[in-house]
């Protein structure tokens, strides 16, 4: 009987100490709604900022599907989505394993590794990109010592966008800390009863890491998407808020910036955001339902 | 079972009293800054006024802004200043909200997205703001139709600089800027990247700059704008433009495609020209000074070529910003007041320098020549003089002209790297611009 | 059931056995890899360290690291060549910080909490709407935010920028902490019921000593998001006294203009300090809340 009490127990309703945990949050969502419901409102509207939104219908939905800048930087945030954020998330957690135990001067590394997280959307960034990846940077003059002649990189259409992706996966600091902090709540007998039975590194990765991790891999992947569909700082820094070279790294968020504050359609930019909104719900939808099969609590 | 009590209570009290501490350490130097304390009204009427720029310009603004609180003890004028990015999205977003400043500085290509949406006051109705000292292309710069919305806060232009130190090193000769035309430049241009075994390219002049084609289009008899805000340029113009720049490219006069980025930064330090790596290129004549700072101190400034070539004048007086006033101000009459006094005091006008230009007023622009450093006196000069000539006006961007920048920047890169011929560029630039800035 | 905490006896840190009849590549080359990476992620601290010993001038185009001209006149100037001494805004962002950094473990704890291990009503709608608010983009949020704040009278205080912390606004920290405490073994709950602790006490003497490193991470980042926090102090504060280090740091820059870079890039490496600093001292925790997490 004791042993299914607490099974019994643990399905009971817990309402009124649920709401009393979420007072703060409920207070909070107060301050979201309200500008959210604005916005809402406004991707309905015809609104320039300056004078009072007019109500459009649906006319900024039908102006989004034939507008190709739109297209374009829809077409820029996938790729960039796709690719970087596997990559980036692949770099942080093999960093994180080396980092986790085994390296003698490990607080020195981790901070260092974190550094350009740290930096952000610092000018020094953009000087050390235009640095290697510039017409005569560092890259090219590697390249060019093996006899190749590298592109623009920065410059021509058809590369700048890698070196964003690649500029990403740099700043692995953020997804790295916080693998570090799963990885140490990994209890160490585990390993230890794995080692006992001679199991190599890699089946000790794959039946204990893993698993055990896979919460925290499953935050990093939801968190990663939701924040890569939402890229802004990079390019705006970067491109100096043009998302050129030729719209190669126009962003869909710097596209609705560019919108709303440039040229002063905001009720435009706001239905970009709710149509960006919803394409973000989706993939964390899938992500949540995928989350069944390969993410394991222990509950 | 036993609670996990022993080792871990003790971390949780501590980071709480390590929390708990550096908070109260924190705050108490800040005496309640920031917390709604403070902010005694002291019976002064209090305007609000903003502008971009930097922290030297801050310091420069601010002696002037305290002569006029001298000389007006009931008014009390508080700022703000941004880099010039941030500081038009706040700008926007306080008029968003209802809650614009008094007095601001406005960028030129913004003025009539504020000016036709009914934000700005009419300063043609206003008494108190003496413009007659201005030119009437100068006044022009923020002037919709018969009604002014901005006052030129300097007066500009744009001018070519040659860095001297480069061309004598390889012994080329600097055209005679007044009377050059565009063949000569690419001359020139070749001539200096030949003479430096490529080591320098002989110039850049942004083709993907709104401004720098406008000129282009005046010298062949069109207005980019029309004063009833719409474009003027023609297909064929624009084309010649890319032209131009396709036949100095392939010359060797301009770097090969991808050197240069587009958006490696405005500022006089970061120019491929402090960096050796062209001898010539377009810059705002206000930031002569700053240029020949980074640039070893050996610049010329030429005209724009091409001016005594076409059947009209390409060059304009343009202003780096205007000073405009909110419909909305509570204290539109102290505002006037203060806007007259930056624009006609001639010590205001001193203090204040020639950051953003030349002072708009005649009378002082000849007035302070004398008293500055030799660069700004260059630029001064250059300016003056043409001011003395017959130069076709300059008008506010019609609305949907912010829309441009990145247009001619897109097209200009596919350009750059040969995607389109420039007959192509041409089109779809004009394509383009008429759906942008359609009314 | 029984539930007992020790600490492990082996720090983590200490290099693990490596097992039998396996050869061991020579460790060395792990740190030459280690450093060599670590190289290319230092460059840009290191470049801003050189520029901001640099004349301005020569910034962007004395492009070694070792600058030919030295000119540490840049942080004396840069100190004082706004309008308040850079030691106010320093404090500025430190009160900012500190109270945030409470405000999110606070109020971010309580609501993962709740989502992590108590069952009640309405809960995945609420942490759907939680995920929700985070995946609309802000730039459309700026203008009903600023009316708003306009309206309560919040304009030219901290209120705007520290009150949404105290109110769990922000959904990574939320969604962080819910799943380290959901990978918590459950047991631990009931062992507690069964102990006579309710959800309050559970909460306090059970999961949150177990989630420090869930609180270090928060911690961590919630000091460099609100330290280097630009759009938010830039729209809500007007007064310069008030000002935080980034929007002092940019009054040094006009980028169409003239630029102060030399005295910017001296003031940014000191505000870089405090970060690094903050991030040194908190990754310890990163560490410890293994040592208490040895479950067996």
């Amino acid at each position: 009987m004791t042993e299914v009490l607490p099974r019994v127990r643990r399905r009971k309703r817990q309402d009124w100490a649920g709401y009393v945990f979420l007072l703060p949050w409920f207070g909070g969502l107060i301050f979201m709604i309200v500008p959210f419901v604005a916005s809402l409102y406004l991707a309905f509207t015809d609104y320039d900022l300056l004078t009072p939104p007019r109500w459009a219908g649906l006319a900024n939905f039908r102006e989004m599907l034939g507008d190709a800048t739109l297209h374009q930087s829809l077409k820029v945030t996938f790729v960039y989505t796709l690719v970087s954020v596997p990559l980036s998330l692949a770099v942080a957690l093999g960093v994180a394993m080396v980092l986790d135990r085994g390296v003698r001067g490990l607080a020195i590394y981790r901070s260092v590794y974190y550094l350009p997280s740290l930096l952000g959307g610092s000018v020094a960034i953009v000087m050390l990109w235009r640095y290697l990846f510039g017409y005569d940077g560092i890259v090219n003059d590697l390249l060019a010592t093996i006899g190749i002649t590298g592109p623009a990189w920065t410059t021509d259409p058809d590369y700048a966008l890698s070196t964003l992706i690649l500029l990403h996966v740099w700043t692995f600091g953020a997804p790295m800390v916080i693998f570090l902090a799963g990885l140490r709540q990994i209890p160490a007998m585990y390993y230890e009863a794995a080692q006992m039975d001679g199991a190599s590194k890699w089946r000790q990765f794959r039946s204990i890491t893993l698993p055990l991790l896979s919460p925290i891999i499953f935050f990093n992947l939801v968190q990663a998407l939701i924040a890569s569909f939402q890229t802004f700082t990079q390019s705006y820094v970067i491109s100096n808020g043009s998302g050129g070279p030729a719209g190669s790294t126009l962003f869909y968020n710097l596209y609705l910036y560019q919108k709303g504050f440039a040229e002063f359609d905001m009720g435009y930019a706001s239905s970009m955001a709710w149509l960006l909104l919803m394409i973000i719900a989706g993939f964390t939808a899938i992500n949540f339902l995928a989350a069944r099969y390969w993410v394991f609590y222990d509950n | 079972m036993n609670a996990p009590h022993d080792g871990p209570r003790l971390d949780r009290r501590r980071l709480l009293g390590l929390a708990g501490l550096t908070g109260l350490a924190a705050t108490l130097p800040a005496c309640g800054r920031g917390f709604g304390g403070g902010g005694g009204d002291d019976g002064k009427i209090e305007l609000n006024m903003v502008w971009w720029g930097d922290a030297q310009r801050a310091e420069l603004t601010a002696k002037a802004l305290d002569l006029f609180q001298k000389a007006n003890p009931g008014i009390k004028v508080s700022t703000e200043y941004q880099d010039s990015s941030p500081y038009k999205d706040k700008l926007a977003a306080r008029f968003a909200a209802g809650n614009p400043p008094d007095l601001m500085a406005m960028r030129f290509d913004s003025l009539r997205e504020y000016a036709d949406r009914g934000t700005l006051l009419d300063l043609s109705q206003h008494a108190g703001l003496d413009q007659s000292a201005l030119t009437d292309s100068a006044r022009a710069l923020g002037q919709v139709g018969a009604r002014s919305f901005g006052v030129p806060s300097g007066l500009n232009t744009i001018g070519y600089i040659v860095d001297k130190t480069l061309t004598d090193k390889y012994g080329v000769s600097i055209p005679d800027g007044d009377t050059w035309g565009w063949d000569d430049l690419a001359a020139f241009a070749k001539q200096v990247t030949k003479a430096s075994g490529g080591k320098v390219y002989g110039t850049n002049f942004e083709p993907w700059t709104v401004a720098n084609l406008l000129v282009f289009a005046r010298q062949r008899g069109e207005d980019f704008f029309t004063p009833d805000g719409r474009l003027g340029a023609t297909e064929a113009t624009v084309t010649a433009w890319y032209q131009l720049v396709a036949d100095l490219r392939k010359a060797g006069g301009i770097p090969p495609a991808g050197f240069i980025d587009q958006n490696n930064g405005a500022s006089p330090a970061q120019s491929y020209l402090a960096k050796k790596a062209i001898a010539s290129q377009i810059i705002p004549t206000n930031g002569l000074l700053g240029f020949n700072q980074a640039c070893g101190g050996n610049l010329q400034l030429l005209r724009i070529p091409g001016e005594t070539r076409g059947p009209r004048r390409g060059q304009s007086v343009d202003t780096p910003a205007l000073w405009s006033i909110a419909a909305g101000s509570k204290h539109p009459a102290e505002t006037v007041k203060l806007l007259n006094f930056l624009i006609n005091d001639t010590e205001a006008a001193k203090a204040a320098g020639v950051t953003r230009g030349v002072p708009a007023n005649r009378t002082i622009a000849e007035a302070i020549g004398s008293g500055l450093e030799p660069d700004n006196r260059r630029s001064t000069e250059f300016l003056n003089k043409l001011q003395n000539e017959k130069l076709p006006a300059s008008y506010p961007y019609p609305v949907g002209a912010s829309k441009l920048t990145n247009i001619l920047k897109t097209i200009s890169t596919e350009a750059e790297f040969g995607r389109m011929s420039p007959t192509e560029a041409g089109n779809q630039f004009i394509t383009e611009a008429r759906k942008a800035i359609a009314p | 059931m029984s539930l007992t905490l020790t600490r492990v006896s082996t720090p983590p840190d200490a290099p693990q056995q490596a097992p039998s009849g396996r050869k061991r590549r020579p460790r060395y080359l792990r740190h030459v890899l280690l450093t060599g990476v670590g190289v290319i992620m230092m460059y840009p601290l290191l470049w801003m360290v050189s520029a901001s010993v640099k004349p301005s001038n020569s910034v962007f185009t004395d492009e070694g690291l070792w600058p030919a001209v030295f000119d540490f006149g840049n942080y004396a100037r840069g100190w004082t060549a706004l309008a308040e001494p850079f030691e106010i805004y320093l404090v500025n962002s430190l009160v900012i910080v500190t109270l945030s950094i409470i405000g999110n473990l606070l109020s971010c704890s309580l609501a993962a909490y709740a989502f992590a291990r108590l069952r009640f009503t309405g809960r995945r709608l609420f942490f759907a709407m939680m995920l929700g608010t985070m995946m609309l983009p802000g730039h459309v949020l700026v203008v009903p935010q600023y009316v708003m704040f306009d309206k309560i009278g919040w304009l030219n205080t901290y209120y705007p920028l520290l009150v949404p912390h105290f109110l769990a606004t922000n959904g990574f920290y939320i969604f962080l902490m819910v799943q380290f405490m959901r990978s918590l073994p459950q047991e631990l709950d009931d062992a507690a019921r069964i102990d006579g602790c309710g959800p309050f006490r559970t909460f306090w003497k059970v999961i949150m000593p177990l989630c420090v490193p869930a609180f270090a991470t928060t911690a961590i980042f919630t000091f460099i998001s609100v330290w280097n926090e630009f759009f938010s102090p830039l729209l809500y504060l007007t007064d310069p006294q008030l000002y935080t280090v980034p929007l002092a740091v940019r009054q040094f820059m006009d980028s169409e203009g003239q630029s102060m870079w030399g005295e910017m890039f001296a003031m940014s490496f000191v505000s870089l300090a405090p970060v690094i600093g903050f991030f040194i001292a908190g990754q310890k925790y990163l560490v410890r809340g293994i040592a208490t997490t040895g479950l067996r």
